[in-house]
């Protein structure tokens, strides 16, 4: 650490990759934290964690006992252990006995993207509420056909406030919280939805996952979704080499004249509602149209091809999380397999994960550090760190009593958030050494041994 | 109280991080240009050496620097982009003599993570496009059209992970990138792809290259005929392309910098970590490789940049030493090298810590840096303003004035230095033995106050009194022609050149005489309303003996009037304002430009363009100087002409870039000066100043001096000792001989005078020094050092042993005199209560000095704090501590001394990464943090809840864009005390890039906004002094503008802006 203090005063690594470099070897020094803990205020399984996005300081609990609750992970409320250990209470709680709380199980309680002032918690009892946090009031509530697995809000979004629920219902909903209606039904998965998630990268593009085993793209712009991810899509970074893609274009030109200024004049139509500022969505949709077109087949957006039969997951997709940059999704399935995809290609990187069993049932809530080098899972009652490029597991988090529902990274403080069927929020954070208590036992001997001289004299 | 914070640089960055060679000002002209982190600078090669063209800020922090020449141009344009994704391409205006900017833009994206290994940026050889690395995953393209225009950039994916670098090929039909990259395994591999522009996407290249070196992470394209690509490793360097393979050994370096040597690319000259310069060449026959060479030419600074000039001169940049331009030699010197070091830049760059001193005790501070990094480190003593370097002295009380004279016109030296007082002149001179004594002036009025004296032509000399004027012949001494005033008139004034006299009486009398071989003729007598306070005919026309135009300053109606000679017309006149007359007027040049120099007698100080054919005056400017009359003298000193003004604060007045500039000069109080080159001292200045009269040397003439001390080894932390006269340094040495590069921590002890190691103590091996400082405990008369140090053992990865060792000088020898082992590296040591703080890892540790029953003393843990992520920065102010945390930005902490514990009082919660912190005030801190950004944090305790009361608000964000290690209390400037600008606290900051600035209590916008990862916000309470002292440099009509849209005067404005730029 003190070299890397010194490397960075003499200008010899970059502050940035100081940073980077201080943030990873933490993370690989993540254990249960012996200063900080959360006193769960749940009496169920707990599904849902997030801390707020803007001030990285208060954490929203979900449980399945239908209660709702809010860390400060930042301010302790009391120190225990002569003040070595800080415990945090939750600083609001919403359960059954409150008049809007929810009847059943809460499976996913989110925050808005933009400030604490509101939260989002979607239940079992087929209720979306959103909530006044100031107040602990509900101030809107949507009506889900069935049970509600997954919530969802763009972080990006400048332009909308839309809420996008996954739920036993084949549609996804997008709730949209300046009407209080719905705005969008979306509709092309063939079972439940239980993950989704919106891209990091563009405002308009959400990800779903349903139970088909099928993940879909959805550009909310325009009807129906615009990519399936195929698992058998394996061929990532291959680019046709020199001389056929020569020969390809020469071909494609004559024949593809037409079609190139219909596809022409269709991506000027996007990029005219695109307006400004939003072209730089890496998921350019120009790649699987261009592509597609140059092989001779007009996509529908609606992909009534055998495509939209594809599959990502034998069984139902339960977790899904990109990376912050835009550039990879991450999804866990029943099947009890983790994939990495890569996103503009919509390729199966085939990084094979080491996992042994995944939950099967629920939804389940991933995590990624920032620079994208773990990936946190839930793994029946562990928690597993991978590597986020060669699948090998870095790290175990053992101490949960039953399966484990839920993790959030913390950026700022580099501490991981766990939650579970033992209703417990358990604080997984870097090393630190507590040798005070020697110090002091030491320097206390020592006291001992002055009077005792004292004393003789 | 002002919230405000005036933020000013004092020294510019010095650390060159690039370097190109081109014709950019004109097709035949060969241009250097460097990059030193926010700053360009243009210069041109001439048979000479280089000649600096032009220094132009740029408002971002340079990644990337790269000249071309799109098709159909005779000249290269610049492409420049930042480290906040603006770029900019320059193309050189040689009408205006300036840059402009021919395309701009900004390449950031949204999303994406920033590259680890610092941003690329290349430029196809044939110019088609430009292609930018800036996140990872991603590759910009900027399309250049048939035109040379820049089109709209695209992104294309670039699926390597962990890319090192990407070079264009030479000599390829479609663009081609070659990638360094390193795979999840940690090998290292290269790949080819074409960049198809239509398709906005990559294809496959004509060649890849799989597990290279394992240090491999520079490539160099290789110009046609030859193509293909160097791969330059720790140990191997690999020439590779679509045809070829070649390898060669290497011994263990890591190389940091190439330069081009031949166009045809067949040598190339590599810098390594070491600082060595080595000669690569590929042999080849026609256009077929058939091996490598490399040989070892010699050492240099190490090298960040290498430029090949012209004809065996290349120019050196570094980050890490002073700059160099070195002379390739056909043969070795006596020691092998061949390498022959020409010129030296310098460079204050990295300053790792610094410390205020006042070693002349002064009242002006000095500063001493810790500069350079590994062999090449240093001291530098960085001091403001112009020193004199007394040479003689007399005493002398009630001097009125003082004139050099020669003795004969021809004589390129001064003999006769008159001085005058209330009622007598006395004369002195160099006799035989180059001593000073007193002579006689037979021809000369010896009686009574000499008003002026001067050389004239036919070897003669003037004296003027108030009753006449004298001219002697300088060789006889003899009196030749005397002009008495009318009887009831006594001069007042008077001045003269070696033609002319003008002279003024009471009641508004100006004559003007002119001499003649022993004659003198009254040409002319003007009758003025008011009386003469000053005068001047200072000859800056063509003629150098002979001056077309007086200045005249008057009582009564505070003017400044011009008046033709030899006619006595009035030309101009000018009212200056105010009830203060002036007191001494001079006409000069600077750098070819014509001025009146006005100076009043409240310190204030007018200057005026002046036309010389019209003799108008214009662009008037008001500074302040001091507080007493100023009286204003020419003096050159390198050939060029300075003014000094004497007054209660001396000061030079110089010109640069078109620009006045006034420096202070190293004096208390100077009444009087006048310029005394003797051949015994050449190109000295006479000084009178409080019954004193001193001949010197002078400074040459700018800003701040740097002196260096170089050291060999890194000094890392420096602390003075008042008591003992000393500095102590934490220094590592670096062994370089061995296999293995080896490094050694020692304390040094320096004297604060000479600067030379009197003392040292080696640390154990593995123990580093952190942290030093010079304090005493509280019943305790002794000053000690203490040094903090930390135990880095290769295996762990946060120290967990340190040990703080307490020192005492005794005959100039460090004596240990107790030591305390800790829990982890000591990062910092402050003297707290009589006791000593220190912080350790996440601890802050308060230490008792306490007696032991053997009269030996011991330090002795009281109380600590815990709870934070690293302490590495801590000030503290009475019972207060100010911590700055590796990644939790700062705390406020508070030692009760009751309990005899420290308790948090409040933090800010944002999550800043610290790189320093100071205390400003009472209740303000100032902390620097790791995205070049400077905040300050307010105590809250009027808060209304805990909450509030525990939260430090954030009041002020800046962008610096320069990366603080050290801020320290303190000034360049010596103090004003009745200067409203002398009274703000003023904090001094060095940074990576050797910047010294300055913080003091007082559409650009978009580069000063604070930025960090997180968020960007808009600078609030600190004011960008760099800005507000260009408003200088503008014309008068942009002035006007400024001053319109503020409503304040112009004249005004100018004033307090001058005024701030004397802070520094």
């Amino acid at each position: 650490m003190w070299k890397q203090v010194r490397e960075r005063e003499t200008g010899v690594i970059n502050p940035k990759l100081f940073a980077n470099r201080v943030k990873s070897n933490r993370n690989s020094s993540l254990q249960l934290s012996n200063y900080k803990e959360i006193v769960s205020a749940h009496r169920g399984a707990i599904n849902s964690l997030q801390v707020d996005l803007t001030e990285g300081r208060y954490l929203l609990s979900a449980g399945a006992d239908a209660s709702v609750a809010v860390y400060d992970v930042q301010r302790a409320t009391e120190y225990v252990a002569s003040g070595l250990v800080a415990k945090h209470k939750n600083i609001l709680l919403v359960d059954k006995q409150h008049e809007h709380g929810h009847k059943y199980a809460v499976s996913s309680a989110i925050w808005y993207p933009v400030d604490t002032g509101l939260f989002v918690t979607g239940s079992y009892d087929h209720f979306i509420n959103v909530w006044d946090t100031n107040t602990t009031q509900v101030v809107m509530n949507f009506k889900m056909p069935g049970k509600v697995y997954k919530t969802a809000m763009s972080t990006l979004s400048t332009s909308h406030m839309l809420i996008a629920a996954g739920t036993e219902d084949v549609q996804v909903r997008l709730c949209d919280i300046a009407s209080g209606a719905f705005s969008h039904t979306l509709s092309g998965h063939r079972d439940g939805v239980m993950a989704v998630e919106w891209s990091t990268s563009s405002e308009w593009v959400l990800l779903t996952g349903g139970c088909d085993g099928a993940i879909r793209f959805w550009d909310i712009r325009r009807a129906g979704c615009f990519s399936v991810l195929n698992q058998s899509n394996t061929q990532l970074g291959r680019r046709s080499p020199l001389l056929q893609r020569v020969i390809t274009n020469k071909a494609s030109t004559s024949k593809s004249s037409s079609v190139g200024t219909s596809s022409k004049s269709r991506t000027a139509q996007g990029k005219h509602v695109n307006g400004n500022g939003s072209k730089h969505s890496s998921i350019t949709k120009k790649n699987f149209s261009q592509e597609k077109a140059s092989a001779g087949k007009r996509l529908h957006p609606g992909l009534i091809s055998s495509q939209d039969r594809s599959t990502a997951h034998y069984g139902a997709v339960i977790g899904l999380k990109m990376t912050s940059d835009g550039l990879y999704l991450l999804s866990a399935g029943s099947d009890s397999r983790l994939k990495l995809w890569d996103v503009e290609s919509c390729c199966n990187t085939l990084v094979n994960f080491d996992i042994v069993r995944l939950q099967t049932s629920k939804t389940m809530q991933l995590a990624v550090s920032p620079d994208s080098d773990l990936v946190f899972v839930p793994c029946m009652s562990t928690v597993k760190a991978f590597s986020m490029w060669s699948g090998q597991t870095m790290l175990s988090f053992r101490s949960h009593y039953d399966n484990v529902n839920s993790c959030w990274y913390n950026e700022q403080d580099q501490e991981l958030y766990t939650g579970g069927g033992d209703r417990q929020i358990l604080v997984w954070s870097p090393f630190r050494s507590n040798f005070e208590h020697e110090d002091e036992w030491n320097s206390k001997q020592q006291g001992i041994a002055l009077d005792q001289d004292n004393w003789s004299d | 109280m002002s919230t405000y914070n005036y933020v000013v640089t004092a020294h510019k960055p010095t650390n060159v991080t690039h370097s190109c060679v081109g014709n950019f000002t004109s097709p035949q002209e060969l241009n250097l240009i460097i990059a030193k982190c926010t700053r360009i600078e243009i210069h041109l090669l001439t048979a000479q050496g280089l000649q600096p063209m032009l220094d132009v800020p740029i408002y971002g922090r340079i990644a990337t620097l790269e000249l071309f020449r799109p098709h159909g141009e005779t000249q290269d344009l610049l492409f420049i982009a930042t480290e906040r994704y603006k770029f900019c391409v320059l193309q050189w205006d040689p009408e205006a003599s300036e840059v402009i900017t021919r395309a701009m833009g900004d390449v950031s994206d949204r999303i994406g993570r920033p590259t680890d290994n610092g941003q690329i940026g290349i430029i196809d050889p044939d110019c088609r496009l430009i292609g930018l690395h800036l996140y990872d995953g991603l590759f910009k393209v900027i399309p250049f059209d048939n035109k040379g225009q820049l089109k709209e950039a695209f992104n294309i994916r670039l699926e390597e992970l962990q890319v090192l670098d990407i070079k264009f090929l030479y000599g390829c039909p479609k663009p081609t990138i070659v990638v360094l990259y390193q795979d999840n395994k940690d090998a290292r591999h290269v790949k080819t792809y074409e960049v198809a522009l239509k398709d906005k996407d990559f294809i496959e290249g004509p060649w890849s290259q799989n597990n290279l070196d394992n240090g491999a992470d520079l490539l160099i394209p290789v110009p046609p005929p030859l193509c293909g690509v160097l791969i330059i490793g720790e140990e191997t360097i690999v020439y590779c392309s679509a045809s070829a393979f070649k390898a060669i050994p290497i011994r263990p370096a890591i190389t940091r910098s190439y330069g081009r040597v031949d166009a045809d690319g067949s040598r190339y000259l590599l810098g390594d970590h070491n600082g060595l310069l080595h000669l690569l060449v590929i042999t080849h026959e026609k256009e077929k490789v058939t091996g490598l060479k490399i040989e070892l030419l010699g050492e240099t600074s190490i090298a960040s940049t290498i430029s090949y000039l012209d004809n065996a001169f290349v120019y050196v940049g570094s980050s890490y030493g002073d700059s160099q331009l070195i002379k390739l030699n056909l043969q070795p010197d006596a020691k092998g090298s061949y390498v022959e070091a020409l010129e030296r830049y310098v460079n204050l760059g990295p300053i790792v810590d610094f410390c205020v001193v006042d070693l002349e005790r002064q009242g002006q501070g000095q500063v001493v840096t810790c500069s350079g990094a590994f062999k090449d480190g240093s001291l530098r003593i960085v001091r403001n303003g112009i020193g004199i370097n007394e040479q003689a002295s007399v005493e002398l009380q009630g001097i009125k004035g003082m004139w050099s004279l020669r003795s004969a016109t021809d004589d390129p030296f001064d003999t006769f230095l008159v001085v005058s007082f209330i009622s007598e002149t006395r004369i002195l001179a160099m006799n035989i033995e180059d001593e000073l004594e007193e002579t006689e002036i037979e021809g000369f009025s010896s009686q009574v106050q000499t008003l002026f004296c001067h050389d004239a032509v036919y070897d003669q000399l003037v004296q003027v009194t108030s009753s006449s004027v004298r001219l002697v012949s300088s060789t006889s001494r003899e009196l030749r022609n005397e002009w008495k005033a009318p009887p009831g008139y006594s001069v007042n004034v008077a001045t003269a050149n070696s033609t002319q006299v003008l002279l003024a009486a009471g009641g508004g009398h100006l004559v003007y005489l002119e001499i003649g071989d022993g004659i003198l003729t009254e040409v002319k007598h003007a009758q003025l309303e008011y009386d003469v306070s000053c005068l001047d005919i200072n000859p800056i026309g063509g003629n150098s003996s002979y001056s077309s135009l007086a200045a005249v300053g008057m009582w009564t109606d505070i003017s400044v009037r011009i008046f033709s000679l030899p006619d006595l017309n009035l030309v101009t006149k000018e009212h200056l304002g105010g009830e203060i007359i002036p007191r001494s007027v001079l006409l000069c040049t600077f750098e070819g430009t014509s001025y009146l120099l006005c100076a009043l007698g409240d310190g204030h100080l007018l200057n005026f363009l002046l036309n010389l054919t019209t003799g108008q005056l214009t662009d008037r400017k008001k500074v302040s100087l001091g507080t007493q009359p100023i009286t204003l003298r020419t003096f050159s000193s390198k050939n060029t002409t300075h003014v000094f003004a004497a007054s209660d604060r001396p000061t030079v007045i110089y010109s640069s870039n078109k620009k006045l500039l006034y420096s202070n000069v190293n004096l208390k109080e100077v009444s009087h000066m006048c310029p005394f080159n003797s051949a015994a001292f050449p190109d000295s200045l006479a000084i009178a100043k409080e019954g004193e009269l001193t001949i010197g040397t002078i400074d040459d003439i700018q800003k701040l001096h740097i002196r260096s001390i170089p050291l060999g080894e890194h000094a890392r932390r420096i602390c003075h000792q008042e008591h003992s006269r000393t500095f102590a340094l934490c220094s590592v040495k670096y062994n370089q001989s061995s296999a293995e590069d080896t490094e050694m921590h020692i304390i040094r002890l320096l004297d604060d005078q000479t600067f030379e190691f009197i003392s040292s103590y080696s640390l154990d091996q593995f123990e580093y020094g952190c942290s030093i400082l010079s304090c005493s405990f509280s019943d305790d008369n002794n000053v000690y050092y203490c040094v903090g140090t930390a135990y880095v053992m290769p295996e762990e990865n946060e120290p967990s042993k340190g040990r703080i060792l307490v020192f005492l000088v005794e005959d100039g020898k460090l004596l240990l005199v107790a030591e305390k082992e800790t829990k982890g590296a000591v990062y910092s040591l402050n003297a707290f209560n009589g006791k000593l703080l220190a912080a350790i890892n996440q601890k802050i540790q308060l230490y008792k000095w306490m007696l032991r029953d053997d009269g030996t003393r011991e330090l002795q843990s009281e109380c600590g704090h815990h709870g934070h992520i690293l302490a590495l920065y801590v000030q503290t102010r009475g019972d207060f501590i100010v911590v700055g945390d590796l990644m939790k930005s700062i705390s406020l902490l508070i030692y009760k001394h009751e309990e005899g514990a420290i308790e948090e009082r409040a933090r800010d919660y944002n999550a800043n990464w610290m790189t320093a912190v100071e205390i400003l005030d009472d209740d303000i801190y100032l902390g620097a943090e790791n995205n070049f950004n400077l905040f300050t944090v307010r105590k809250n305790s009027e808060g209304a809840t805990d909450e509030e009361r525990s939260r430090l608000e954030v009041v002020g964000e800046y962008h610096l864009g320069e990366f603080v290690n050290r801020f320290r209390h303190g000034s360049l400037v010596m103090r004003m005390p009745d200067s409203d600008v002398g009274q703000i606290p003023t904090c001094i900051f060095g940074t990576v890039n050797g910047v010294i600035g300055g913080v003091g209590g007082l559409s650009h916008e978009q580069w000063r906004s604070y930025s960090s990862e997180k968020k960007t916000a808009d600078a609030k309470n600190f004011l960008d002094g760099d800005l507000i002292e260009s408003f200088l440099d503008l014309s008068r009509s942009k002035m006007d503008e400024v001053s319109k849209a503020m409503a304040v005067p112009v004249e005004e404005l100018m004033k307090r802006v001058e005024e701030l730029t004397r802070l520094h």
